[in-house]
C-alpha cells in the first residue's frame, strides 16, 4: 500500500462549500491558525529546515558531503556528529545537505503542480461541458488510472538518466488532483454574482478566469501545495530506493537506500539519521498543512 | 471464503516431503532464459549445465579449473594439423522423459544433438548469445546460417559419423575448442521439446543432465534427481581431492559413490544480501556467499581467512578467488583523450588515461567494497588462469597522485583537463563507488563537475551506450569463458571493436599482431610469453584501471558435504553435493 | 435486461480512457523505453546480430504498426512471450496475480476495517482527547515513509526477535502462509492506517453532523445502533468508493515495494524487473490490464450507487 495519500483524492473536499467574502476567510483564518499550537510548531520546524537548506545553497555548511572525511562507520565524535558511513563520509553533512534536496524536490514539483493543476482545472471549470473540459477530464482520467511508480518508473527510464525526470513524472501525475478540486470550485464560483457581472460589463474570459476566479481559489492551491509538497518528498525515497530518483548528489532516499545494506551489518547511524530528519520534516510539514486546511475551510473548525 | 480461494491459487510449490534429501542453494539474482542458447550469466549457467549434458565439465576440486569428461567417452582424437576433432559419446545416455517426446519417454542422447545444438546458434531464429564461441572457427558453419539455417542441410566442419561419434572439422587451429564443449551454450538439447515447446523452451528445458527442472520462477527453481542420470561412482582423486584443501569438508565418505546423491534440488534466487544473508542463518537455505558487509562480522582473520569461533562452529567455509575481474575502461575511439592520429596528441592522450589510472587507488576501493578481500592485480591476465604472471610489476595498480600530477604538468593538461564522463547502472553501489572516484580524481585537478555520472536504469541501456561509445569511462567485470588469457586479451584485439567485446575500441596493430599469432598456438611456454607481451601493451597504453578480481567466501551448513563454487565454469558441483543426516554428520567431525 | 445495456454502455465509455493509458504507456514505456537488444546480444555481438535481434523484437517497425498491434494484443489478450525468459505472458500473469492478491489481501481488508473502526471512534468524539490521540497518531504514521516501515519490520521481526521469516514466500498451507504474509501485512497496515483513519473519520464526521443523527442522539438511542445504522450506512458510497479505486493502485504499485523487498514471486516484483530490464510485452499487458481494470471499477462503482441509494438511476447520467 505505497502511501495512498500521493494518489488518491484529498481527503477532504476542502472547497465544496460556498465560500463567505474574501477578507474575513483570510483574517478568520489567520486567528484559526494562530490559535493552532501544533501547526505554528510545525510551521516553526518547517522554516528551521528551510534556514537549513538555504544555509547549503549559500554554502556556508553541508559542503564536504561528498568527501570521504572520516574511516569507515564510525561512530559518533567531534568531528562527526553523527558518524560516517561506508565510504568514510560524514552522515551529518549529507543529512543536512539532503535538506537542500528535499526542499528543491518539494518545491519544483509543488509549485509546477499547483501551477498547472489550477490553471487546467480553470479552464476545465470554466468551460465545463465543453469539449475543452472533456478533453482535460479525460486526460485526468487517464494520468489516474496509470499506476504512480510505473508510470514515474516508465518517465525515469524513457528520459534516460535525465536529472529532472523525477521531476517531471510527479508533476504529471500530482497536478491532477489539484486540477479537479479547482474545477469543482470555479464551476460553482462562475454561477455567482459577481462572475455573471464581469460578463455582463463585457470583461474577456482571460481576464474573468485570472482576475476573478483563480485569485479566488488560492486557498485550494495553498492547502494542495503543501499536501504536493509532502507526497513529493515521500516519493522521492522510494524511487531513489528503486535507483530511478535522484541521480547526482545525495538525498534522504539515497542514504536511506545505501544503509538497508548497513543496517544488517548493524550500522544503523545512516538509516536513523536519514529517516529521522525526513520524518522530522514531513510530520511539521503535515502539521502545517492541517493547520492551513483547518483555518482555511470553516466546516473543518474544531468547535 | 475469497481469502481460502486466494490462499489456494497462491500455493505454487509442493508441500515439502520431509524424507527427500534436497539441497536447497542460494544464489544473487534469477537466471533469465534456460536455453542453453542463451546461457551467458552465471545464473543461467548454473541451471543449464545441471538439467542439460555438456560434453566435458570441469573437475569438482581442482583449481585453477581442469577439463574432464562428461558426456563425452574421454578426450578427442586431434588430426596432426590440429584441424579434424572426433568426440566419442557415452552410449545408453537418455533425455529425461516429457510430453514432448513421442509416448513421452526419452529417447537416447546421440551425437546428431550435438551437432543440433551446436547449429541452432547459427540459426537467426534463435537469439543465441553463444556463437562466437564458433564463429569463423568451424568449416561450412557460419554459411549454414547464413543460407538460411536449414537443418537437413549437411554442414562439412561438423557432422555425426554416427549416433557416437562426432567430427568437428575447424577453419583454423582453434586449441580452445574443447573448453567450448564445457560450456552451458553447447549444452545437448532435443530436437522434439525445442519444437513442442517453441518459444517456452526457455522456460521449460529437458536434457539429459543429472536434474530435471520441475519448477521455475523468478525466485525459485526447484529440480528432481534424474533417475536416468548414470555417470558411474565419484572418484574423489580425479577430481583433484588434496586432503590438506578439502579434508574438514566429509567427502571422503562420497568417494566410490554414484551420483547425484540428494533427491531433489532448490535454487533460491534473492537479490538482495541482507535477505541472503538471513535466510542462511535461520536454515531456510543450505549455503551462501559471504556479503561484503558481513565480512568484519564473520571473519576474525583475512589473510589466511578465517571465521570467528561462532561461524566455525556452525559452517563450513571455502574461499576462492573468482574467475573473472572488474576494470574501469576508457573509450579510446574518442580523440580527447584516446587514440590521436597526431604522435604528440596521442602521447599526450596516453599521459592522461595514465594519469587517471594512476590515481585510482584500489586499495581503497578493494577496502571498501570489498572489505580488503579483493585480489588487486596488475594487467588483464586475471590470477585463475594458468598464465598469469605473479612477478608482474604492480606499479599500475600503486595510487601514485605524485606521478599523475606530474605527467599532467608535463604534458600541458594543467588546467586544461576535459570534461568526462563516466557510466554506470542504477545502483547504490555503483553511486558509491562512483562517489569514491571522484574524490581521487578531484586530487589530480578535475572539478566536481568534470567527471559527470550517467546512470541508466537497466543494464542493456547501458551496454547499448558502451557499445555506441557514448561513455569515456566505464567500469565493468567479465566472467571466464573459459580458463584461457585468450579470453580476456580478445576484449582488446582491434577487430572486435564495438560493437563487439573490444569495448575499449583500442587499435593496435602491435597487440593485433600478437594477438593473431596465438590464436593457433597450443598451450605452452611459448604462447604464455606471447601473452605477456600482449598484457604489458595494455598496461603501458593506458587502456584500463585493472583491476581485481573478487575473493568469494562460501559458507554452508555442516550438514551439507560439498565444496560449492559460483564461477561459470563451476556450475557443476551440485551433482556432488550430498545431505549426511545428523548423526553421521557427528561422527564424521570426530 | 437494462443493467447489461447499461454495462455495455460504459464498457464502450471506458473506450477513451482506454485508449488514452495505453497511448501514453506505449509512447512512454515502449517507444521511448528501455533497449533490450543488448541484454539479449550476447558478450561479442555483431551489427548483423544487433540488426536481427532489433528485429525479432520489432523495434524497427514505424510507431503506428506497433502502437495497432498493442491494441490488438489488449482486444485480444494475447501478449505474446516475455522478451527475458521467454514465457508466455498470461502464464506469468496467472502465476503472479494470485501471489499478489493473496499477499495484499489481509493488509488491506484490516487497514480498511481497522481504518473505519478508528475513524468511527474518533468521529464519535470528536474534539475530545482519543480523537486527539487517534489523530495524532495518524499523522505520526502518514510521516514515516513506507521504505522505513518495510526495513524497520524486516530488521525486528525477521532478525532481532526472528519470529517470521526475513524473505521469501513458499506457501503450501494455511500456517506457512500466516508465516509468510505476516511481516508484510503489518507494514502496509502501518502505512495505510494513517490515510485511511483520517479519510473514514472525516467522511464519518459529517454524517455525524446531520440532523436524524443528532435527533437520534437526543433521543437516547445506543451510540452503537446509531454509528452502525445512520452514521456507516450512510456514508457508505464515499467510504466503498475509496476502498474500490484504492485496488487496482495497490495490486501495482503496492506490491511493487513490498514484493521487491521481501523477494516475493508476485505482479508487483514482475513488473519491476520487466521495468528494469525492458520487458515490454509484460509492460503491456500489466499497463493495458490495469486501465481495463480501472473501467470496471468504474462500473460497479455506479452499480453500488444505485443499489445504496435508489434515487440514482442507470438510464440517465449516473453520475
Amino acid at each position: 500500500m505505497s502511501d495512498p495519500g500521493i494518489i488518491l483524492p484529498a481527503p477532504e473536499p476542502a472547497a465544496a462549500r460556498l465560500r463567505p467574502e474574501r477578507t474575513s476567510l483570510w483574517g478568520r483564518a489567520l486567528d484559526q491558525f494562530r490559535r493552532d499550537h501544533a501547526a505554528i510548531t510545525g510551521l516553526a520546524i518547517v522554516a528551521v529546515f528551510f534556514l537549513m537548506a538555504v544555509g547549503v545553497w549559500f554554502g556556508w555548511w553541508g559542503t564536504q558531503w561528498s568527501q570521504a572525511l572520516g574511516g569507515r562507520w564510525e561512530g559518533p565524535s567531534g568531528g562527526h556528529w553523527l558518524g560516517t558511513n561506508l565510504l568514510g563520509q560524514d552522515i551529518f553533512q549529507r543529512a543536512v545537505y539532503s535538506t537542500r534536496t528535499a526542499f528543491e524536490i518539494g518545491l519544483i514539483v509543488a509549485i509546477l503542480s499547483t501551477l498547472l493543476g489550477g490553471l487546467l482545472g480553470a479552464l476545465s471549470g470554466f468551460y465545463s461541458s465543453r469539449w475543452i473540459d472533456s478533453v482535460l477530464l479525460w486526460l485526468m482520467g487517464t494520468l489516474d488510472s496509470i499506476p504512480f511508480y510505473l508510470f514515474v518508473a516508465a518517465v525515469a527510464v524513457a528520459m534516460a538518466g535525465n536529472p529532472w525526470a523525477m521531476h517531471i513524472a510527479m508533476v504529471a501525475t500530482f497536478w491532477t488532483t489539484t486540477a479537479r478540486l479547482v474545477r469543482g470550485e470555479v464551476i460553482k464560483l462562475k454561477n455567482l454574482e459577481f462572475v455573471e457581472a464581469a460578463h455582463a460589463i463585457g470583461l474577456g474570459q482571460f481576464r474573468i478566469i485570472f482576475r476573478h476566479l483563480l485569485p479566488n481559489t488560492f486557498h485550494i492551491l495553498l492547502v494542495q501545495g503543501t499536501i504536493v509538497f509532502v507526497s513529493a518528498i515521500k516519493a522521492e525515497v522510494i524511487l531513489s530506493f528503486l535507483g530511478l530518483g535522484v541521480q547526482d548528489g545525495v538525498s534522504w532516499g539515497l542514504m536511506i537506500a545505501e544503509s538497508t545494506q548497513e543496517v544488517l551489518a548493524g550500522q544503523y547511524m545512516n538509516f536513523i539519521v536519514a529517516s529521522s530528519f525526513m520524518f522530522v520534516l514531513v510530520m511539521a510539514f503535515n502539521l502545517f498543512s492541517d493547520g492551513l486546511q483547518d483555518a482555511l475551510d470553516p466546516r473543518r473548525a474544531p468547535r | 471464503m475469497i481469502m481460502g480461494m486466494l490462499l489456494l491459487a497462491a500455493c505454487s510449490e509442493p508441500p515439502s516431503d520431509d524424507n527427500r534429501d534436497v539441497y536447497r542453494h542460494s544464489e544473487d539474482e534469477a537466471p533469465a532464459s534456460l536455453d542453453p542458447a542463451q546461457a551467458s550469466t552465471v545464473y543461467s549457467n548454473m541451471v543449464v549445465v545441471n538439467v542439460f549434458d555438456t560434453l566435458y565439465r570441469y573437475k569438482y576440486l581442482a583449481r585453477p579449473y581442469e577439463l574432464a569428461p562428461n558426456l563425452a567417452a574421454g578426450f578427442p582424437d586431434v588430426s596432426d594439423d590440429g584441424l579434424t576433432y572426433t568426440f566419442r559419446i557415452r552410449s545408453g545416455v537418455e533425455f529425461t522423459d516429457d510430453p514432448a517426446f513421442p509416448d513421452g519417454t526419452g529417447r537416447e542422447v546421440t551425437a546428431h544433438d550435438l551437432v543440433y545444438s551446436i547449429q541452432r546458434h547459427f540459426d537467426p531464429g534463435v537469439r543465441s548469445q553463444g556463437a562466437w564461441l564458433w564463429s569463423g572457427r568451424i568449416v561450412g558453419l557460419d554459411e549454414w546460417g547464413q543460407n538460411g539455417a536449414d537443418y537437413a542441410a549437411p554442414i562439412e566442419g561438423l557432422k555425426a559419423l554416427d549416433d557416437h561419434t562426432l567430427q568437428i572439422q575447424l577453419t583454423a587451429p582453434y586449441p580452445q575448442l574443447v573448453y567450448t564443449l564445457a560450456a552451458g551454450f553447447s549444452a545437448l538439447v532435443p530436437k522434439e521439446a525445442v519444437e513442442f515447446y517453441g518459444r517456452e523452451f526457455s522456460v521449460k528445458p529437458v536434457g539429459s543432465g543429472p536434474f530435471k527442472l520441475t519448477s521455475f520462477n523468478s525466485a525459485l527453481a526447484t529440480f528432481d534427481r534424474n533417475p536416468k542420470f548414470d555417470r558411474g561412482v565419484l572418484n574423489l582423486a580425479d577430481e583433484g581431492y588434496r586432503d590438506d584443501l578439502h579434508g574438514t569438508y566429509g567427502l571422503q565418505a562420497l568417494d566410490g559413490q554414484a551420483y547425484p546423491f540428494v533427491d531433489g534440488l532448490e535454487i533460491h534466487f534473492i537479490d538482495e544480501n541482507a535477505s541472503r544473508w538471513n535466510s542462511f542463518i535461520s536454515g531456510e537455505v543450505h549455503n551462501v556467499m559471504v556479503p561484503n558487509e558481513q565480512i568484519d562480522r564473520v571473519l576474525t582473520s583475512k589473510d589466511p581467512i578465517e571465521l570467528n569461533d561462532d561461524m566455525a562452529e556452525r559452517f563450513h567455509k571455502h574461499s576462492g578467488i573468482e574467475a573473472g575481474f572488474v576494470y574501469g575502461g576508457f573509450n579510446m575511439a574518442d580523440e580527447r583523450f584516446g587514440h590521436h592520429p597526431d604522435p604528440d596528441q596521442d602521447a599526450a592522450n596516453r599521459a592522461l588515461r595514465c594519469a587517471i589510472r594512476d590515481a585510482f587507488d584500489w586499495q581503497a576501493r578493494n577496502e571498501t567494497f570489498y572489505f580488503g578481500l579483493g585480489n588487486v592485480f596488475p594487467g588483464v591476465i586475471v590470477p585463475l588462469v594458468p598464465e598469469f604472471d605473479a612477478d608482474l610489476s604492480r606499479r599500475s595498480v600503486q595510487h601514485n597522485l605524485q606521478s599523475a600530477n606530474q605527467a599532467l604538468d608535463e604534458y600541458g593538461w594543467r588546467d586544461q583537463l576535459p570534461s568526462m564522463s563516466y557510466g554506470m547502472p542504477s545502483s547504490v553501489q555503483q553511486r558509491q563507488m562512483f562517489e569514491q572516484f571522484r574524490a581521487q580524481v578531484q586530487e589530480i585537478g578535475f572539478s566536481t563537475d568534470q567527471f559527470s555520472p550517467e546512470s541508466f536504469a537497466t543494464f542493456g541501456d547501458f551496454s547499448r551506450a558502451i557499445k555506441n561509445r557514448e561513455l569515456d569511462l566505464f567500469f565493468l567485470g567479465w566472467s571466464l569463458d573459459y580458463p584461457d588469457a585468450q579470453n580476456t586479451l580478445q576484449l582488446f584485439y582491434g577487430p572486435n571493436e564495438t560493437p563487439g567485446s573490444n569495448n575499449f575500441n583500442y587499435n593496435n596493430p602491435a597487440f593485433d599482431a600478437l594477438y593473431e599469432q596465438t590464436l593457433t598456438l597450443q598451450p605452452g611456454q611459448q604462447r604464455t610469453a606471447l601473452y605477456r607481451q600482449m598484457n604489458q601493451l595494455v598496461i603501458d597504453d593506458c587502456v584500463v584501471i585493472s583491476g581485481l578480481s573478487r575473493t568469494r567466501v562460501h559458507l554452508w551448513d555442516k550438514q551439507v558435504r560439498m565444496l560449492p563454487d559460483r564461477e561459470i565454469l563451476g556450475g557443476f558441483f551440485m551433482r556432488f553435493v550430498d545431505i549426511g543426516n545428523e548423526s553421521e554428520t557427528a561422527a564424521m567431525s570426530n | 435486461m437494462e443493467l447489461l445495456s447499461y454495462v455495455i454502455r460504459k464498457l464502450i465509455g471506458g473506450i477513451p480512457l482506454i485508449l488514452g493509458v495505453t497511448l501514453i504507456s506505449f509512447v512512454l514505456m515502449v517507444y521511448f523505453g528501455p533497449d533490450k537488444t543488448f541484454e539479449l546480444l550476447s558478450k561479442n555481438p555483431t551489427e548483423a546480430e544487433i540488426a536481427q535481434v532489433r528485429a525479432q523484437l520489432g523495434y524497427d517497425r514505424p510507431f503506428l504498426v506497433r502502437y495497432a498491434e498493442y491494441l490488438k494484443e489488449m482486444a485480444t489478450l494475447d501478449f505474446g512471450f516475455s522478451d527475458s525468459t521467454g514465457e508466455r505472458v498470461s502464464s506469468i500473469l496467472s502465476r503472479t496475480i494470485p501471489v499478489s492478491l493473496a499477499l495484499l489481501a489481509p493488509g488491506f481488508v484490516l487497514g480498511n476495517l481497522l481504518g473505519i473502526v478508528l475513524g468511527l471512534v474518533a468521529a464519535w468524539y470528536r474534539g475530545g482527547w482519543v480523537d486527539k490521540l487517534i489523530m495524532g497518531g495518524a499523522v505520526v504514521g502518514m510521516s514515516i515513509s513506507f521504505l522505513v516501515v518495510i526495513v524497520a519490520f524486516q530488521a525486528l521481526f525477521g532478525v532481532v526477535l526472528g519470529w517470521f521469516p526475513v524473505r521469501g514466500w513458499n506457501v503450501h498451507d494455511l500456517p506457512s502462509y500466516a508465516y509468510y504474509v505476516t511481516v508484510p501485512t503489518l507494514a502496509s497496515v502501518f502505512v495505510a492506517l494513517g490515510y485511511n483513519t483520517r479519510f473514514f473519520r472525516a467522511v464519518l464526521v459529517e454524517e455525524i453532523n446531520r440532523d436524524h443523527v443528532r435527533t437520534a442522539r437526543a433521543f437516547g438511542a445506543r451510540p452503537a445502533e446509531i454509528l452502525f445504522r445512520n452514521v456507516l450506512m450512510n456514508a457508505m458510497i464515499p467510504i466503498v468508493t475509496r476502498i474500490l479505486f484504492s485496488i487496482p493502485l495497490i495490486v501495482v504499485s503496492g506490491s511493487l515495494l513490498i514484493e521487491s523487498y521481501f523477494g516475493i514471486p508476485g505482479i508487483g516484483k514482475v513488473t519491476f524487473d520487466a521495468i528494469t530490464s525492458g520487458d515490454q510485452p509484460i509492460l503491456k499487458a500489466v499497463v493495458g490490464l490495469t486501465a481495463v481494470l480501472f473501467v470496471l471499477i468504474l462500473i460497479v462503482t455506479d452499480i453500488l450507487y444505485r443499489v445504496v441509494d435508489p434515487r440514482v438511476s442507470l438510464t440517465g447520467d449516473a453520475r
